[in-house]
């Protein structure tokens, strides 16, 4: 998902000359007598346990890690003392990851549906069968329309293998989860300064506006970025106010927790932002600079969203408004940083854009302890390299999203259902969607049960997912630390190339999942004839990575593969200081990442043959590679105009507000008394639908009571433990009650990662499955420990409840929109019941569709926009996104 | 220190021996569970029981609402009444660095150590664990004793992403533990027990950190949980 | 998700205070057995009592190697090389081993009518007296033990072993009034003496700091109260009190109250066993 997109971002490309800039004092104490990490010993056999650097992949952050290998087994991970965004640490899940590979409920071998589908009857078959079976379908398949086959993939980190794949078969029909995830974030940033993510120096500021992002759970990047955190609140006295509707770990210690009625953070944003420009503390000189706007064109902008408005839509007193909008200004430097709270709405990419022109007005952009472009590296593909589909895909890019640059995963259901694609082969790879996805069971689980639309359904995977237990074919692919894959991430202000590698050989007859595409090619064109088999011309996940990393410039010098082998990382900036954690250069001192990555100046090469225009644009070959400032060169940001664009022109095009605007979700507006809003979220020990079967991390949390405030439980009648109907529009459930004082009153809070119907025994079933149910059902080993688990509750999952919403912009899922009823339990209410209807999800699907730009109700909530000359005034774009 | 000795098993201050503590920076911990998950690794320690754990509170009333976390462990504690209850020895001191240690196959499993805990820091090894062979004798953290003789720092401090768990000797006045204890305002758990803990809190608020009603005022959303991990039991 | 996520056991489960009860009762016989040698009204009770006493003895030493995770192991506490003396169980097992040996030489000193008898009766009450010292005291050492934590708890296991003791010899007496009345006697004094022992541990707990508040909160309220107060102190302690004063020397009421006195001897040690306990699972 967050694949380092190099034709956005390459101009953060870092080589080996990456810098780690001037050393700050020393601090006070003494090291820390011990080493924190690197080795480890075994408690009973005293030996060395070997260590096999890695990247972890329990979720999607990417840290870097060692694993220990004691007797062949893998017992213990611990972060990379070498990475310096991980600084050798991993967070619970992390250090819980070779469950994944040990879960006795693990697939081994591939497996062929024998009775109806979703019914739970599996054929062991060979490989050889499986992949005959696969190539006759896609063969067929081809003869048809490449496009009817299909992969939708959730986390994809094969670092271009899957790309490669779908383009070898010529089918552009690749989906991703992004719209799921953070998508209206992503499309919110981009077309404002480029990347879409930032990278606060939270290690260095001094203040945090954090608008619903729940850094110390989760976030991108909960373990490097909580790390940051603590050090910026304990040692440099940063302050931390977190916007959350619920008491988060991160509200909990925050400084501040203002809690805001779902879905305004936008409005309480765009109001700090007029007291900042109506008390003139903005930084008029980086608004002049570098933005696409005046000052006063600003300010002009901004009178509209006074404390008052804003105060009525969130419930933020106007008296808290203007002092966080003095505190932020004054305070240097300063930063924001959002997640999914602001972002998962109707409108969340406004809400986003709303936010991040906190750090653009107050100039925090690009400095030390301030909101930072993100920093990246890539990697070449293996050559030759299959063309670009030749057709585009529907499903892929739907037209009446076309700025949902991420894609708009959650509505393909509906649009299969309604024939605007056929599909013949699906192909689901590291997604859940049967219960990731709004609808869960209702939407994907009808979709994938219904052969008519989908004929046939192949799963890549180690787990009997909600997914894989519809398929009609499993393939068992690796878990994490059984494979080969490069990796990078923004994790911090150092970039950074990693790999991971497998510590143990594949178990059973499980294959990484670059093998199995590859053996999938070669079952489809044996003898190379199609001209697919060229592609494909690898004899192991090891050979592959040479191509990737053999030539990276630096790396190359430093040995490429075999350095990062040995080292899981590149570059090293430093060693670890045990005392202060923290990466330090040769005097004992911590590095340094560089700022101002947009004041870097182009070089006279770069310049030969370049035009400067009225603005200061600097165009080359048809190309803005940059801006003239003050008689100097600058690459400035990574957008078409290398400028922040505080105005989004294109946005406009459609018949978007191309300004920081904000709009009220029309259906809040309507409210009864008597009604919530329902919210989800993550929480520290456990990831989306994967973690459930991992006994540490079930033990630890196993239940998801819903959370609701005092006030609202007295109004209620309900007590903590009492069992309740939450009602939604599209479905119900029932599950008990903890009432507290942590959330607003308006909001009901239920976590995800429950309530799992398959995924193995214990996170379907706990202690009763485990009891009644043999391990090793698909060939995995048993763990005696599984006959301590002692819980019988597996929660209770919200998603069938939860309607389809789209961001009309960014195609994201407004998944904290959900108006729901709370009631005591009734007489015939079981505890873990949870019903959602397909019909009245179609009802959710046909309603929000007409909010997209095509929709009747597009103008209606964009008055502002009355000169707007309708959908109709569109140029088609070429090729999708 | 000042602290004059009062057992012969105490070690703090002493010459030329080493006396390991732990201090637990509260105002740095974010509640991420990393340290008990990486100390079930370390140890296998079985599902059921925990060397090292993270309680937490919620204070406050709307909108003023706060969430408190307390990683406990051991305490190694300077007079521990734990080696003292053991009637065969199988529990003991080790008096350079003082870690409570275990002698499991001299363990007879009478929880008399147990009973004596005042922190609930040891518990029974079940019958059945993933591969270490140790089982149905009382168990508890060690202060990562196999690491600490390596010079590695125990596995829960290794891994705290909040850094708020510090390691080291406490008779060497060089380092981190013996200047944050002499600097900073530290706390033990239940010092009226006079067990002389040694770890130390900084920023631990004794209204949260002792029994509170909430302990006959049960919530009823983990009694549950409560009784079937009892009935389990 | 509340207010803690993770759960503590008891470290002594129930039946401990079954243990507590049949080793009580044990050293009771013993010693009424032994007193038969001082006070004729005894004399029935020698060999009945001892026998009693012994079974009982075979029966709590069964039952406390059972409770041992490795029972094979109980072995460990006679080797001197591992013996620690500061442990309350190290004196409480050699104790409870030596207390063995001496009754099986007191029988065979009885069968033999050996002279030796009555001091081996004197030597196996001051051990049969250390039973209940050291069950109390093993409870007696753990300072953070609400409830335990009292120099009662020597004293008061002491008296409830002679309470149950006799409780238990009323029935071995039957059918001699003298020997009864003497027993009713012994039942009367031993009550009254836990019964007041009680009232100030009640109060200590009730008024001590808070977590023997809550204790106390707990034991005298919910199921524990019911056992602690109903069966324990009502029908287990109060009422054969009243019924022994008011019937007088009424073998059928002598009998009654035995019977209630047993189950309120096992309840008083339940509760005293899990009242000390419930709150630290809390922590
Ligand atoms: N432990 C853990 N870490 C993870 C993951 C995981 O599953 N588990 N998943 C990873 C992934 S894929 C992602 S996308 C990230 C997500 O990371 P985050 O976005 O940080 O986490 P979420 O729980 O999705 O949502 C954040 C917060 O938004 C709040 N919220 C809901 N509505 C609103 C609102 O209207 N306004 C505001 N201000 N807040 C609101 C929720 O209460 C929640 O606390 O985490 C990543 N890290
Ligand atoms: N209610 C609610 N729903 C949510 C969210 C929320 O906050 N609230 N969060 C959303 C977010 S942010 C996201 S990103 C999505 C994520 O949703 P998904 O993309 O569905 O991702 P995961 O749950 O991480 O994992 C999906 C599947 O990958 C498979 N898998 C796990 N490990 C491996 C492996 O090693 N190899 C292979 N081949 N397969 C593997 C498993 O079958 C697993 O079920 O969920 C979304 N769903
Ligand atoms: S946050 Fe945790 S699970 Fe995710 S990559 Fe980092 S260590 Fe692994
Ligand atoms: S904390 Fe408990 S187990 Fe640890 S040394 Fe102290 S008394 Fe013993
Ligand atoms: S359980 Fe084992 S370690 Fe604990 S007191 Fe008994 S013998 Fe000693
Ligand atoms: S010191 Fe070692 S044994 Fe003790 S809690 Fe930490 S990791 Fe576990
Ligand atoms: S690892 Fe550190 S920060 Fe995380 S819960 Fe444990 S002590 Fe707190
Ligand atoms: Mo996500």
């Amino acid at each position: 998902m967050k694949t380092i997109d190099l034709s956005r971002r390459g101009f953060l490309k870092v080589g080996a000359a990456t810098t780690a800039a001037a050393a700050a004092a020393p601090t006070v104490l003494e090291a820390m007598e011990v080493e924190v990490g690197g080795k480890d010993f075994g408690p009973v056999t005293k030996a060395e346990r070997k260590a096999i650097p890695i990247t972890c992949h329990v979720c999607n952050i990417q840290d870097g890690a060692l694993a220990f290998v004691e007797n062949g087994r893998v017992v213990k991970l611990e972060g990379n003392p070498e990475h310096v965004s991980t600084r050798g640490r991993l967070c619970a899940k992390g250090n819980a990851g070779m469950w994944y590979s040990y879960d006795p409920d693990r697939i081994l071998y591939p497996l062929k549906r024998a009775g109806k589908r979703g019914e739970g009857k599996w054929k062991r078959i060979t490989w050889d069968e499986a992949l005959a079976e696969i190539a006759k379908k896609l063969d067929a398949a081809l003869q048809e329309d490449p496009n009817s086959i299909m992969l939708k993939y959730g986390r994809n980190r094969s670092g271009g293998a899957i790309d490669r794949f779908m383009q070898t078969l010529g089918s552009a029909t690749v989906v991703n989860h992004t719209s799921v995830c953070e998508s209206s974030k992503k499309v919110g940033m981009e077309p404002t300064w480029g990347p879409d993510i930032e990278t606060p120096d939270f290690a260095n500021t001094k203040y945090i506006l954090n608008f619903g992002s729940n850094i110390m759970e989760a976030a991108y990047f909960h373990n490097p970025y909580s790390q940051r955190l603590t050090e910026g609140m304990a040692d440099n006295k940063a302050k931390l106010v977190t916007f959350d509707v619920r008491l988060s770990n991160t509200a909990g210690r925050s400084d501040e927790w203002i809690p805001v009625f779902p879905g305004t953070d936008g409005a309480v944003a765009l109001a700090i932002g007029h007291v900042i420009l109506r008390e003139d503390l903005q930084d008029s000189d980086f608004i002049e600079t570098w933005t696409n706007v005046t000052v006063a064109e600003l300010k002009n902008h901004y009178k509209q969203y006074t404390p008052e408005w804003a105060s009525k839509l969130s419930g933020v007193p106007v008296a808290t408004i203007e002092r966080i909008a003095r505190e932020f200004a004054q305070t240097k430097p300063a930063t924001t940083y959002t997640y999914r709270g602001p972002a998962k709405h109707l409108y969340g990419s406004y809400n986003e854009k709303a936010c991040m022109m906190l750090p653009i007005m107050t100039g925090n952009i690009e400095v030390r302890g301030g909101y930072c472009l993100p920093r990246g590296m890539s990697w070449p593909q293996p050559q030759p390299a299959p063309p670009k589909p030749a057709k585009p895909s529907y499903l892929a890019h739907p037209d009446e999203y076309p700025l949902a640059a991420h894609k708009v995963s959650h509505l393909v259901p509906f649009w299969i259902a309604e024939g605007k694609q056929k599909i013949n082969v699906y192909f689901t790879y590291q997604d859940n969607p049967v219960y990731t996805n709004p609808g869960s069971d209702a939407v994907w689980g009808k979709l994938f049960r219904d052969e008519k639309l989908i004929p046939f359904l192949v799963s890549m995977s180690p787990f009997m997912g909600e997914e894989t237990a519809l398929a009609d074919i499993i393939l068992p692919d690796c878990p994490y630390l059984e494979r080969w894959e490069p990796e990078s991430m923004p994790n911090s202000l150092w970039p950074w190339l990693g790999i991971r590698q497998p510590v143990i050989k594949p178990l059973g007859e499980s294959r990484e999942n670059r093998i199995i595409l590859r053996d999938i090619i070669h079952a489809l064109d044996k003898d190379g004839s199609r001209g697919m088999k060229k592609y494909w011309e690898f004899k192991d996940g090891e050979e592959y990575m040479r191509h990737h990393f053999d030539n990276v410039p630096g790396l190359k010098e430093a040995g490429g593969l075999e350095f990062l082998k040995k080292h899981g990382v590149y570059p090293i900036y430093g060693k670890l200081d045990p005392k202060s954690g923290q990466v330090v250069d040769k005097t004992g001192r911590p590095i340094q990442p560089e700022f101002g990555l947009h004041k870097k100046q182009l070089s006279s090469e770069d310049m030969t043959g370049a035009a400067v225009d009225a603005k200061g644009i600097i165009t080359k070959n048809g190309k803005a590679i940059g801006v003239q400032r003050n008689g100097k060169n600058y690459v400035g940001f990574p957008t078409g105009n290398r400028l922040v664009n505080v105005r989004v022109d294109e946005w406009a095009d459609f018949g978007f507000n191309p300004m920081p605007t904000f709009k009220q979700i029309p259906w809040h507006k309507e409210m009864k008394d008597d009604e919530l809003i329902l919210t989800t979220y993550k929480i520290n020990v456990h990831k989306q639908s994967r973690t459930a079967a991992v006994k540490w991390l079930a033990e630890i949390m196993h239940s998801n009571p819903v959370w609701i405030n005092s006030a609202t439980g007295r109004k209620l009648g309900v007590k903590t433990g009492d069992l309740v109907r939450v009602e939604s529009k599209v479905g119900y459930l029932v599950t008990k009650a903890y009432v507290f004082e942590g959330i607003h009153p308006r909001v009901v809070a239920i976590p995800t990662a429950f309530g799992h119907w398959a995924y193995g025994r214990l996170a379907s079933g706990a202690r009763a499955k485990l009891r009644s149910e043999k391990a090793g059902s698909w060939g995995a080993n048993d763990d005696p420990d599984l006959k301590n688990v002692w819980w019988d509750d597996k929660g209770v999952h919200p998603n069938n409840i939860i309607p389809v919403v789209a961001d009309p912009i960014g195609g994201s899922q407004g998944w904290y929109d959900t108006v729901v009823q709370v009631k005591k339990a009734g007489p015939s209410d079981k505890y873990g019941d949870s019903v959602g209807y397909w019909d009245k999800h179609v009802d959710a699907f046909k309603e929000t569709m007409r909010y997209a730009y095509t929709g009747d109700k597009h103008r209606e909530m964009h008055p502002e926009m009355s000169s707007w000359k309708g959908p109709g005034s569109v140029k088609k774009k070429e090729g999708g996104h | 220190m000042t602290e004059k000795l009062t057992s012969s098993s105490e070690t703090r201050g002493v010459q030329g021996k080493k006396r390991y503590a732990m201090v637990i920076d509260l105002r740095r911990c974010i509640g991420c569970d990393a340290c008990m998950v990486a100390c079930k690794a370390e140890f296998d320690v079985p599902v059921g029981v925990f060397r090292t754990w993270v309680p937490y509170r919620v204070t406050g009333t709307y909108p003023n609402v706060k969430k408190h976390f307390l990683p406990r462990l051991c305490n190694h504690c300077d007079d521990p009444p734990c080696v003292r209850a053991c009637p065969v020895g199988a529990t003991y001191k080790e008096e350079d660095g003082g870690f409570v240690l275990q002698r499991y196959e001299r363990c007879i499993g009478c929880k008399a150590c147990m009973a004596s805990c005042p922190y609930n820091a040891r518990f029974m090894l079940p019958d059945n664990r993933t591969y270490t062979e140790v089982t149905n004798v009382v168990d508890k953290c060690t202060f990562c004793y196999h690491r600490v003789t390596e010079g590695l720092a125990p596995a829960c401090v290794q891994t705290c992403i909040g850094r708020a768990r510090i390691f080291g000797d406490l008779n060497d006045p060089n380092s981190e533990v013996a200047q944050l204890v002499a600097t900073q305002p530290v706390q033990v758990l239940r010092p009226e027990e006079g067990t002389k803990p040694n770890v130390f809190y900084i920023g631990a608020d004794r209204n949260l950190t002792e029994h509170g009603r909430a302990v006959y005022d049960t919530p009823e959303v983990l009694e549950e949980d409560r009784k079937n991990f009892t009935d389990a039991g | 998700m509340a207010d803690f996520n993770i759960f503590h056991h008891m470290p002594w489960e129930p039946t401990y205070a079954i243990y507590f009860f049949v080793i009580g009762i044990s050293a009771a016989l013993f010693f009424f057995s032994a007193l038969s040698w001082f006070n004729d009204a005894f004399l029935s009770l020698r060999h009945r009592a001892f026998y009693a006493s012994f079974v009982l003895l075979v029966i709590g030493g069964l039952l406390l190697i059972g409770d041992l995770s490795q029972p094979m192991r109980f072995i460990n506490i006679l080797n001197p090389f591992y013996l620690n003396f500061a442990s309350p169980l190290a004196w409480g097992g050699l104790n409870l081993v030596s207390f063995g040996l001496v009754s099986v030489l007191y029988y065979l000193a009885m069968s033999t009518q050996s002279p030796h008898a009555k001091v081996l009766g004197i030597i196996g009450s001051l051990l049969a007296l250390g039973l209940p010292v050291y069950t109390g005291f093993d409870l007696t050492v753990h300072q953070n033990r609400p409830v335990w934590n009292t120099p009662l708890m020597p004293v008061l296991f002491v008296a409830m072993s002679i309470v149950s003791g006799a409780a238990v010899a009323t029935f071995l007496a039957l059918g001699e009034e003298r020997l009864q009345g003497v027993l009713r006697a012994i039942i009367l004094w031993s009550a009254g003496a836990v019964a007041v022992m009680l009232v100030s541990l009640l109060g200590t707990t009730a008024y001590g700091g808070v977590g023997q508040e809550l204790t106390f909160m707990l034991m005298t309220s919910g199921m524990l109260g019911l056992i602690f107060l109903g069966l324990g102190i009502a029908v287990g302690l109060a009422a054969p009190i009243a019924l022994l004063l008011v019937l007088g020397r009424n073998a059928t009421g002598t009998m009654a109250a035995s019977v209630l006195l047993l189950i309120g001897g096992m309840a008083l040690r339940y509760s005293i066993l899990i009242g000390g306990q419930l709150v630290q699972t809390y922590f």
